[in-house]
């Protein structure tokens, strides 16, 4: 028997291989985890019903909360990622996906879906289908653990929350209340806030269904959230801002859910002088949904396949390639 | 003999399972255990949200071309590689690992890709292992004239 042929030694490897990458995932290391101490969850002083008595309780605490200038607002420039979170250890026994549906959590409806996308994910190494492969925004919960770039822009009377996936801004407006002139809902809904000396609580309503991510719980057109987000300072010159968050949504929870999520400098980027384009998605996507219900992708020279770096419908007139500087053409089985 | 295959798969699918990384859609698409190398020509290297894909011109056996399609990360995470909207210049010749799309159309996921002068790219989302230990353990594949990680496990290759 050769040690490297036979297909136990194989399974060994393999298995090895699976629980050192699942070692990283309960690190949170798939959304940049282990970076800094490890993050802990900080529960609300108590329970509430909604989150408006959680966020009125909250301003009340804070005497209204903290008036900031443009000096004394606390500033969190530059490019960051995420840091890591602890949403799935809410949803699953372990942590991570070597883990189980924990029971209970979720309404029976939702957690008969969620249990199905977690099947998915355990037996295929995949779900089927991720809505945003049809270009749909990542939305809220998701913007808090999107990867990619995020910017954070504060002002005295408003803060700017900005992922470049999308592209995704959530807009939180200071000492104000909810406001709903659409008389519907959307992907990042309403959000006012305020401060609490250096710590952002922010309230969100009015949000579309979504979900955290594909392989994470769908969310109702009733998910509501409280976020308290601070930047804190850790020893080695460890700089976290910190998002601690409690979700309501009484269509998809049984109770309220904690979690924290985390950001940190993007330092790679801003070494590389990297600048934020337009999230080109509808332009260049060629994810669709096939007749089994699972992604795929129209290929060049297929029906449906956007060339993202084409022409424009206007080809007649000069400098109308999306490809200026390379002009390249696609041309399947050239030769 | 039955016990044995049943582990094998038990720990395949425990890989898999681990390998979820981020991105815009599901990798559903591509069958992760197979990892194929191919050498052609740069028609496009489209740097483009949400995914960047590198088209690449293969000649086949019997002299004709097929345009191979290719999917890789997102500007935003090659950029922090070190990889940009340059790095693959038309007509290029590169080396591409990636994995196959399942329905056998000319596609994949990217792990890496190797330019002329030897020089690596890890251009991998979630479709493929860019890892450093997977290219280095397809540089040694490669020396000994490997183009498919099935036909180098076969051959007890390590």
């Amino acid at each position: 028997m050769k040690f490297a042929k036979h297909p136990i030694w194989i399974g060994v490897g393999l298995v090895a291989l699976g629980i050192g990458s699942m070692v990283a995932m309960a690190q949170q290391g798939a959304f940049g985890g282990g970076y800094g101490p490890p993050l802990k969850v900080v529960p609300p002083p108590r329970t509430f019903v909604t989150s408006d008595e959680h966020y009125a309780y909250l301003l009340k605490r804070a005497h209204d909360g903290t008036k900031h200038t443009l000096d004394s607002v606390p500033q969190w420039d530059g490019f960051w990622v995420t840091a890591g979170n602890t949403h799935m250890a809410a949803f699953i026994d372990t942590g991570n996906l070597g883990g189980k549906v924990i029971d209970g959590v979720l309404t029976p409806a939702y957690e008969a879906a969620f249990k199905e996308r977690w099947r998915q994910q355990t037996e295929q190494g995949q779900v089927d289908y991720d809505r945003l492969g049809e270009c749909q925004p990542p939305g809220m919960p998701r913007f808090l653990l999107e990867p990619y770039s995020h910017e954070f822009i504060n002002l005295p009377n408003e803060s700017y929350l900005i992922n470049d996936f999308g592209p995704s801004i959530r807009r939180v407006l200071i000492g104000k209340q909810h406001s709903n002139l659409y008389g519907t809902h959307s992907w990042y809904g309403d959000t006012i806030g305020f401060w609490n000396g250096a710590q952002l609580v922010m309230s969100t309503k009015y949000l579309y269904p979504a979900d955290f991510t594909r392989w994470s719980p769908m969310t109702s057109n009733q998910f509501e959230s409280i976020e308290t987000w601070e930047l804190k300072r850790y020893p080695g010159g460890i700089e976290r801002l910190e998002v601690q968050a409690t979700f309501y949504d009484k269509h998809a929870f049984v109770k309220p859910v904690n979690v924290v999520y985390a950001f940190r400098h993007a330092t790679d980027l801003q070494k590389a002088d990297y600048r934020v384009t337009h999230w080109e998605c509808e332009q260049t996507n060629n994810t669709y949904l096939d007749d089994k219900g699972k992604s795929n992708f129209h290929l060049p020279g297929e029906a449906g396949f956007n060339d993202g770096r084409g022409l424009t419908h206007f080809p007649e007139l000069p400098g109308q390639s999306r490809d200026p500087i390379y002009n390249t053409t696609l041309t399947p089985g050239a030769k | 003999m039955k016990t044995t295959y049943k582990a094998v798969l038990i720990a395949l699918v425990t890989t898999l399972a681990a390998m979820t990384v981020h991105a815009h859609h599901s990798f559903a698409m591509f069958d992760r255990t197979t990892e194929v190398v191919k050498t052609g020509t740069v028609q496009r290297w489209a740097f483009n949200n949400p995914h960047s894909w590198l088209y690449v011109n293969v000649t086949n056996e019997d002299g004709t071309q097929t345009l191979w399609s290719f999917e890789s990360a997102s500007p935003t995470q090659l950029i922090g590689r070190g990889i940009t909207g340059k790095s693959f210049e038309p007509d290029a010749t590169v080396t591409v690992m990636f994995c196959p799309l399942r329905d056998g159309r000319a596609g994949g996921g990217i792990g890496w890709v190797m330019l002329a002068d030897g020089k690596y790219f890890s251009t991998a989302d979630g479709g493929c292992n860019g890892s450093d230990e997977n290219i280095a353990r397809w540089k040694d594949w490669m020396k000994l004239g490997y183009r498919s990680n099935k036909d180098a496990q076969a051959a007890g290759a390590k």
